[in-house]
């Protein structure tokens, strides 16, 4: 045990050699990942200090996991061991805001919600709203693509990021794109760090377009005495011209919240043309304002995101939206599982919250996983617990795009060191 | 292995008589793309009809590692499309058919030799249109829109081609095919497909893309303004910008390129020091609020000459001059040089006045076509080939414009692409350890380095053995070894 303890701090010591400043000390349990409680937690202060301490670990073939506001470490395989958890959380700077040209520059391990508190003083904001905005931060928010349910208008991060500094996992700190909206210069490593689950790179500071803050906001909410209707109310709300910023599904039982933003006037006006069009389609329909607007979204994402347990991201073709539900309720009733789902019913994206015997959970998700051919749909383990996640993949068939996937990740991390086994494929 | 008979005959098995190009003659049709100043003749053009192939032709040119260059229309502007003087040139037009058109998951399933505008056309009956709308879009293709990333006017709402490509189906440099993403989003893996868009054919010959496709706005409202100063112009922007407007296209032209246009297609633009045109799309109530805003917005700014389009006819008028403005400038000059380069849009003024001081300075005219909502420059330098040394001349011109772009924390080129012409400039912009680390993707998918070579990344080839950025070690362009 001694001699552990003492390993363990000649590292601690080694590191902060290497970033030049007291940045490491050794894990405790709230450190754990997924279980695993990592040798060293390395927090550094500057981005050139983060790309140090990575340096540092591929030149001793160590293992890193990075970790922001940790609102996602149950992604993914279950973690082995882990050598090095590096903490963004010292990289919280908005590094630039610049509001005239509707751009800003953030450090990895900046919150989302502060974030946007600061581009709210130009009225403008980075037009992501994904589950756990308060502690979520945005190296995060990249690594894993994540977005909410304002996606049907603004898209996803890998839509709105223009430029990145990333430190590779030899250290290197290297650029993509820049700190304009338009650019075709080079490879958008951007673009493929994006989603990447931190097996890469490491993320140190990204640049966004932003949008403008909307004036108002209205939101429809229309209830469903059948799921079998729902292709055609949300069909019929996407079809008009009115352009919203968010088209949600939620069952059971049947709902669609959509959600205008723009100036006050228009926003009430296409909500109340949307409620007559949705009574049309044949649901109930009321426009929500206010204190009950914000509360019947607070619900919504409640609604799977609250709480430990299984969320599956289900992704399938819009016009499979009803006959996918109708499936769904028949094989979670087959195998005794509560479901409980939210998603975008414009795009397809769906978030399915799972309870019940995990050996049924994990003979629904390979059902679902056969009712989809490859481009047409996906089925991913978002968040699960470790029985769960042995029974069966996380991700799923990555089709025979996988083999280059692995050449990327063989020349961007030779050692195999960074977040080893838990990016896509187990890469 | 040089390309010899038997390796001619080969490619003929694949493609037919019909499909190989190999008569000096006939290959001049292909020395270069719509940058003239790049020539290269190709060893052998082949022109195959499906997937199968293209995918027959590039394990050939693996087997015998030969470098191989993918063309669409030939409408591009970096030389990206120029054939290697060794290799086989792969064009892509006749692979032109629509396979699928999926309205209710509002998509299109297409072979890249398409024309853009005939994928609107196809979806048009229904209500839809693919969004991207370059300059060129009658003549050029979706798979060199794919390898360029192509932008347009309307792209400051709407993006750039990579927002509204969800999957295609590519033929790596080895010969193997994949399929990255489909109709459906989000495939699980790592986003290669984003990557892939842009990748100005360096990395894979694509031979399907599934392309998104949007629901004609309700409302489209399209402006022209008149202003005593580009300044006075720029102003109106940054106004509307902080009004919290994101028009779909905002457009600047200065007094030379408004004058062209009038010469060419007589738009009936004020003569003016410059125009803005501005057009806001979406519903109704929300663009009739916005366009009354835009419109005191360019009374504050004092802008005159108003014109409003009150029909589309009168729409597309506006946008012919618009459009024609690149085209236009042969008639008040011999040539022009078409530069691109990107400055972050408030920094308009200084890099304006810089380029005046320059037109006064060089003795050239320079024309300038603004995409002024995102930033986009395009300064036309005007010369006269007849003249010694002007064409010299007029390149430097471009190339010291790039470098005001570069001081104002812009890009190289907003739309028209690296290649080869501006290859050798990518060390301004970005350091060696962000060149080494496109490398490693470039490695990552053509350790051989035969899909479309010297483009994009310099290369001593390309750039000479001049001591500086970055030349890759013989081991590593041959995949052996690389750098971290």
């Amino acid at each position: 045990m001694t001699e552990v303890v003492g390993l363990r701090d000649a590292l601690i010591g080694q590191i902060d050699a290497c970033a030049g400043g007291a940045v490491a000390r050794a894990g405790i349990d709230g450190d754990a990942v997924d279980g695993v409680v990592p040798g060293v937690v390395a927090e550094p202060a500057t981005p050139e200090a983060a790309a140090a301490v990575l340096g540092w670990a591929s030149e001793h073939g160590r293992s890193v996991v990075v970790r922001g506001g940790g609102t996602k470490l149950g992604w993914g395989a279950p973690a082995g061991s882990i050598d090095v958890l590096l903490s963004t959380r010292g990289l919280g700077a908005v590094e630039a805001h610049r509001h005239g040209d509707l751009t800003a520059t953030v450090q990895a391990g900046a919150v989302l919600a502060d974030v946007n508190a600061a581009l709210a003083v130009h009225r403008q904001w980075l037009p992501l709203d994904p589950p756990h905005a308060e502690r979520a931060t945005i190296g995060g928010i990249v690594a894993a693509n994540d977005s909410g349910p304002r996606r049907q208008r603004h898209g996803a991060p890998r839509d709105l990021i223009i430029g990145m500094t990333l430190a590779r996992a030899d250290g290197v700190t290297a650029k993509s794109g820049g700190i304009v909206v338009k650019n075709v210069a080079g490879y958008d490593l951007a673009r493929l760090l994006t989603g990447s689950f931190g097996c890469l790179g490491v993320i140190l500071t990204a640049t966004f377009k932003l949008a403008p803050a909307a004036e108002a906001s209205r939101t429809v909410r229309v209830t469903l005495s059948e799921a079998g209707r729902i292709d055609r109310v949300a069909g019929a709300l996407l079809a008009g011209g009115s352009t919203p910023t968010a088209v949600e599904l939620a069952w059971p039982p049947a709902a669609v919240l959509v959600r205008f933003e723009s100036a006050a006037a228009g926003a009430a006006a296409l909500a109340e043309q949307a409620a007559a069009l949705a009574r049309d389609a044949g649901g109930a329909a009321d426009v929500l304002a206010e204190a009950d607007e914000a509360e019947a979204w607070r619900r919504h994402e409640a609604r799977v995101f609250e709480g430990e347990g299984t969320i599956v991201k289900l992704v399938v073709l819009p016009s499979d939206l009803s006959a996918t539900l109708a499936w769904l309720d028949e094989a979670s009733r087959a195998r005794s599982i509560e479901c409980a789902l939210a998603g975008r019913a414009g795009l397809g994206v769906l978030y399915l919250r799972l309870a019940g015997p995990v050996p049924a959970q994990a003979s629904l998700v390979r059902a679902l996983r056969e009712r989809l051919d490859p481009g047409r749909g996906s089925a991913v383990i978002r968040q699960a617990e470790g029985e769960l996640r042995s029974l069966v993949d996380v991700w799923g068939p990555l089709g025979d795009g996988f083999p280059l996937m692995r050449q990327v990740k063989r020349r961007f991390d030779p050692g195999r060191i960074l977040n080893p086994g838990r990016g896509p494929g187990g890469l | 292995m040089p390309v010899n008979a038997q390796f001619l005959a080969e490619l003929e098995r694949v493609v037919g008589p019909d499909g190989l190009v190999r008569d000096e003659g006939e290959l001049s049709t292909y020395e270069s793309d719509g940058l003239v100043s790049h020539r290269s003749r190709p060893r052998a053009a082949v022109l195959p009809e499906t997937a199968e192939q293209v995918q027959a032709v590039v394990r050939l040119c693996h087997r015998d590692r030969v470098p191989f260059v993918a063309r669409g229309q030939g409408t591009g502007l970096s030389a990206g499309a120029l054939p290697h003087p060794d290799g086989v040139l792969i064009v892509m037009t006749r692979m032109n058919r629509v396979l699928d058109v999926d309205i209710p998951n509002q998509r299109i399933t297409v072979e890249p030799g398409i024309m853009n505008l005939e994928v609107t056309r196809r979806v048009a009956p229904d209500g839809y249109y693919y969004a991207p709308d370059p300059s060129s879009q009658v003549i050029c293709s979706i798979g060199g829109n794919v390898a360029e990333n192509s932008g347009g006017a309307h792209c400051l709402k709407y993006g750039f081609t990579v927002h509204h490509v969800v999957g295609v189906e590519a033929v790596l440099a080895d010969g193997e095919t994949v399929h990255l993403g489909g109709p459906a989003l989000d495939s699980p893996g790592l986003d290669l497909l984003g990557v892939l868009v842009g990748s100005e054919g360096t990395l894979a010959v694509v031979t399907k893309v599934v392309l998104r496709l949007l629901r004609r706005p309700e409302s489209v409202r399209t402006l022209l303004a008149a202003f005593d100063s580009t300044d006075g112009a720029g102003n109106a922007v940054s106004d509307v910008i902080a009004a919290g407007i994101i028009p779909a296209a905002i457009e600047m032209m200065d007094r030379t390129t408004i004058r062209a246009a009038e010469a060419a297609v007589s738009p009936g633009f004020p003569d003016a020091e410059a125009v803005l045109i501005v057009e806001l799309d979406g519903p109704g109530p929300e663009v009739a609020a916005q366009f009354e805003q835009i419109e005191a917005i360019c009374d504050r700014n004092r802008g005159w000459g108003v014109q409003v389009a009150r029909d589309e006819d009168q729409r597309a008028r506006i946008w012919r001059g618009r459009k024609a403005a690149f085209a236009a400038m042969g008639r008040v000059a011999p040539s022009y040089y078409v530069q691109d380069g990107v400055i972050p849009r408030s920094t308009l003024p200084e890099v304006l006045r810089r380029i005046r001081d320059l037109e006064k300075r060089s003795g050239l005219t320079i024309g300038n076509v603004f995409h002024a909502g995102d930033g986009n420059l395009h300064p036309l330098v005007c010369y006269d080939d007849a003249v010694e040394g002007q064409a010299e001349l007029a390149e430097e011109v471009a190339t010291e414009i790039l470098s005001y772009c570069l001081d104002a924390g812009g890009s190289l080129t907003g739309e028209h692409g690296i290649g080869a012409d501006k290859a050798c400039h990518m060390p301004k912009m970005f350091d060696e350890a962000d060149l080494a680390t496109m490398r490693l993707l470039r490695l990552a998918f053509d350790p051989a380095d035969i899909c479309n070579p010297d483009k994009l990344l310099p290369t001593p080839r390309l750039c000479g053995e001049v001591p500086g950025p970055y030349r890759a070690h013989p081991a590593e362009a041959a995949g052996l070894a690389h750098r971290l």
